[in-house]
């Protein structure tokens, strides 16, 4: 898949928008998208202004290579020995773009399985942490039953992660999948990855899933989802209200919250800077690679 | 105060006697106990910033001042990620000294000042997850080597059979001697380096002796070694119990009031009714000297002198001093000679500069399968 043609649309922007403050997250806030559409306005009628060497959407793309931006826990020394780290393990494995909502395959060394592999195929509906701690969780219903998986990105019993279904959600994270009905996580096993074409942006599913009646694991009333359908259904009067009461809706003018919970942008040109070239030529050679590879008949299912 | 009482009574009782030509005389009773040499700080324990003034020095003077400490040191220069100077035309030992007696190991080696650089997890062969934190050395140089003969310290530390043991003292980034006192920087001065910031003494055996000048790397130590690293906790304040000894509380309802985090009750009554010593309770939390023990080394850079050892449990916070020692658990020391008396950097440009223990998964590896049986 071709990462470096494509542009983030102003409706992606705005879709992705927080309604709460995400450490790491790197998608813009709905305040700060509504500030970039005249800047580009601007932008354009302005002179010709030279563009970043460093494609915009990295951050997107590779957020672990982003460190935490709590400031105590902050050393040059230590991140860039893990960028280092990150780069050689992305050398021997391709670790492909991919974002909460995407339907993955990971295949990985397991001791306890009967040839000494498993794959799991699923939904992510997470993506935390940073550097080679970075992880994410597959969930999937399998015979009647609710699967998740916690996979670490930089760990080397992993063999193999293929995208199946490259795609976004318009939630940070779909924990409210556990309270949905299960046809809302489940997956084929046998899928075939779908294959999207070169330069399109990556499609976000607006799907809304439908939740089960309470008692849910969360209160998902209070997290201004936009992803599922029902909620008002189960609430209460007395659920709205208190909902209402726990709303922040001052944190999105909150500059200085927002500052320490990301990476500022100079910060991050610095650190994309230095990792650019590596993992724009793993992305060629991964291209080449995979034009190279011969036509394989797909078999048919049952 | 009670020696002068005593000496005034001495004189008062001698002067009421027939002698009119008064006789001092001090009762030796009492006398070591109240002239007992008092505690000292050892002699490098000086103050090291100068008073900070708005000195009338122009701007020329100010690039005077700092060429000469170019000139005498060096320029600024980033060596081994540590920012520096290039102290090239002060004379260091770099070789080793040829008449260096063999390593046993009954001996002390001299131990490193290192920053904590924060945490990441290792992956062993197996497919083990390991935690570990990375300890960069941060410039190292001996600054003085004091002779067991010599070593008489008035606050003893806790070392068995002190008086056969010296003392390395070892300095720590090298800073602006511009901004420190005349008295911290003449500590300095014998050994060809530059004043540093921080500075640790380290008990050592007489073979194990440093001479001044001698820079300590990362490969003092080796992988597979175990390693104990002494530093101050975080300091949290005063603390109640839930927070410092980890007490569960009361309740949060059904009735309770006034009590959700106390620790309730803390003794019985009868013949044990009262506090006993030792009692979990609110207190100080944090900012201790704590030593964790037995840490392996996983992995060293030497490039970055950088070494990752077992754990997440290093005292300190992130970029915090902490200092490293040949461990002392009698199991888990080495079985065969280190590098003795330190690994003297003779510039080999074919070792790699990550060395990995044999145990560990590098990640320049491929990923880790396992056979079918």
């Amino acid at each position: 898949m071709n990462v470096n043609a494509r542009v983030l649309s102003n409706r992606l922007a705005q879709q992705c928008s927080l309604k709460r403050i995400v450490t790491f997250s790197t998608k813009p806030t709905q305040q700060a998208a509504a500030v970039a559409v005249p800047q580009q306005k601007d932008a354009a009628n302005s002179a010709p202004v030279r563009k970043p060497i460093v494609p915009a959407h990295y951050r997107f793309v590779y957020p672990e290579f982003l460190p935490d931006p709590k400031v105590e826990w902050r050393n040059t020394v230590r991140e860039k020995l893990e960028r280092l780290d990150m780069l050689d393990r992305r050398r021997q494995i391709e670790l492909p773009e991919f974002y909460v909502g995407s339907i993955l395959a990971v295949t990985s060394s397991d001791p306890h399985a009967a040839g000494k592999i498993s794959r799991f195929v699923g939904i992510c509906i997470h993506r935390e942490r940073c550097g080679l701690r970075a992880r994410f969780i597959l969930r999937n219903v399998i015979d009647h039953q609710g699967i998740e998986v916690v996979y670490e990105l930089y760990d080397p019993t992993i063999q193999k992660v293929e995208v199946l279904r490259l795609e976004k959600r318009v939630d940070d994270s779909l924990f409210y999948l556990r309270d949905a009905l299960p046809e809302f996580s489940t997956f084929d096993e046998q899928m075939e990855p779908e294959t999207l074409e070169e330069g399109t942006p990556v499609p976000i599913n607006d799907i809304k899933v439908v939740l089960r009646p309470r008692p849910w694991l969360e209160r998902w009333e209070r997290q201004n989802l936009l992803g599922v359908a029902n909620i008002d259904q189960y609430i209460k009067d007395k659920h709205r209200k208190s909902a209402e009461k726990v709303q922040k809706p001052w944190e999105k003018y909150d500059m200085m919250k927002h500052y320490r919970a990301t990476i500022p942008e100079e910060e991050q040109k610095e650190i994309f800077a230095e990792v650019h070239t590596e993992l724009h030529t793993l992305e060629l050679q991964r291209k080449r690679n995979k034009r190279k590879r011969s036509f394989v008949k797909p078999k048919q299912l049952a | 105060m009670l020696r002068t009482v005593i000496c005034d009574l001495a004189r008062l009782r001698l002067s009421g006697s027939a002698s009119p030509a008064a006789v001092l005389i001090t009762q030796v009773r009492e006398k070591g106990h109240l002239s007992r040499p008092r505690l000292r700080n050892p002699y490098w324990f000086i103050r090291q910033q100068r008073t900070r003034t708005d000195d009338l020095v122009t701007g020329e003077n100010r690039t005077f001042i700092k060429e000469v400490v170019h000139d005498t040191y060096g320029v600024p220069a980033l060596i081994k990620g540590t920012q520096t100077y290039e102290q090239k035309q002060l004379i260091k030992t770099t070789e080793a000294p040829t008449d260096a007696e063999p390593w046993t190991p009954a001996v002390r080696r001299c131990g490193l000042i290192a920053r904590k650089i924060g945490q990441y997890p290792l992956w062993l062969k197996n497919g083990e997850r390991v935690r570990t934190t990375l300890l960069q050395v941060v410039d190292n140089h001996v600054i003085k080597y004091i002779p067991p003969e010599e070593y008489r310290p008035t606050q003893r530390p806790n070392v068995h059979h002190l008086n056969k043991y010296g003392c390395v003292l070892v300095g720590a980034e090298c800073t602006n001697p511009a901004l420190l006192t005349k008295e911290y920087c003449g500590l300095f001065r014998d050994s060809g380096v530059m004043p540093k910031k921080n500075l640790a003494r380290f008990i050592v055996s007489p073979q194990a002796a440093l001479a001044a000048g001698t820079p300590l790397n990362v490969g003092h130590f080796r992988v597979g070694e175990f390693v104990d690293v002494r530093g101050k906790t975080v300091d949290h304040g005063f603390q109640g119990v839930v927070k410092r000894h980890g007490f569960k509380g009361m309740p949060a309802s059904h009735g309770v009031t006034k009590t959700h985090r106390r620790a309730g009750n803390i003794g019985g009554g009868g013949e044990k009714g009262r506090v006993w010593p030792g009692t979990k309770m609110p207190g100080h939390m944090g900012n201790r000297w704590r030593i964790i023990k037995g840490l392996r080394i996983w992995r060293i850079n030497t490039k970055y002198n950088v070494m990752w050892v077992q754990g997440s449990a290093v005292p300190g916070s992130t970029n915090g001093l902490v200092y490293i020692y040949d461990t002392i658990l009698p199991l888990r020391k080495p079985k065969d000679a280190p590098p003795f008396p330190t690994l003297y950097d003779n510039a080999d440009a074919n070792e790699p500069d990550d060395i990995w223990y044999d145990q560990v998964h590098s990640f320049k590896e491929e990923s880790i399968s396992y056979k079918p049986e």
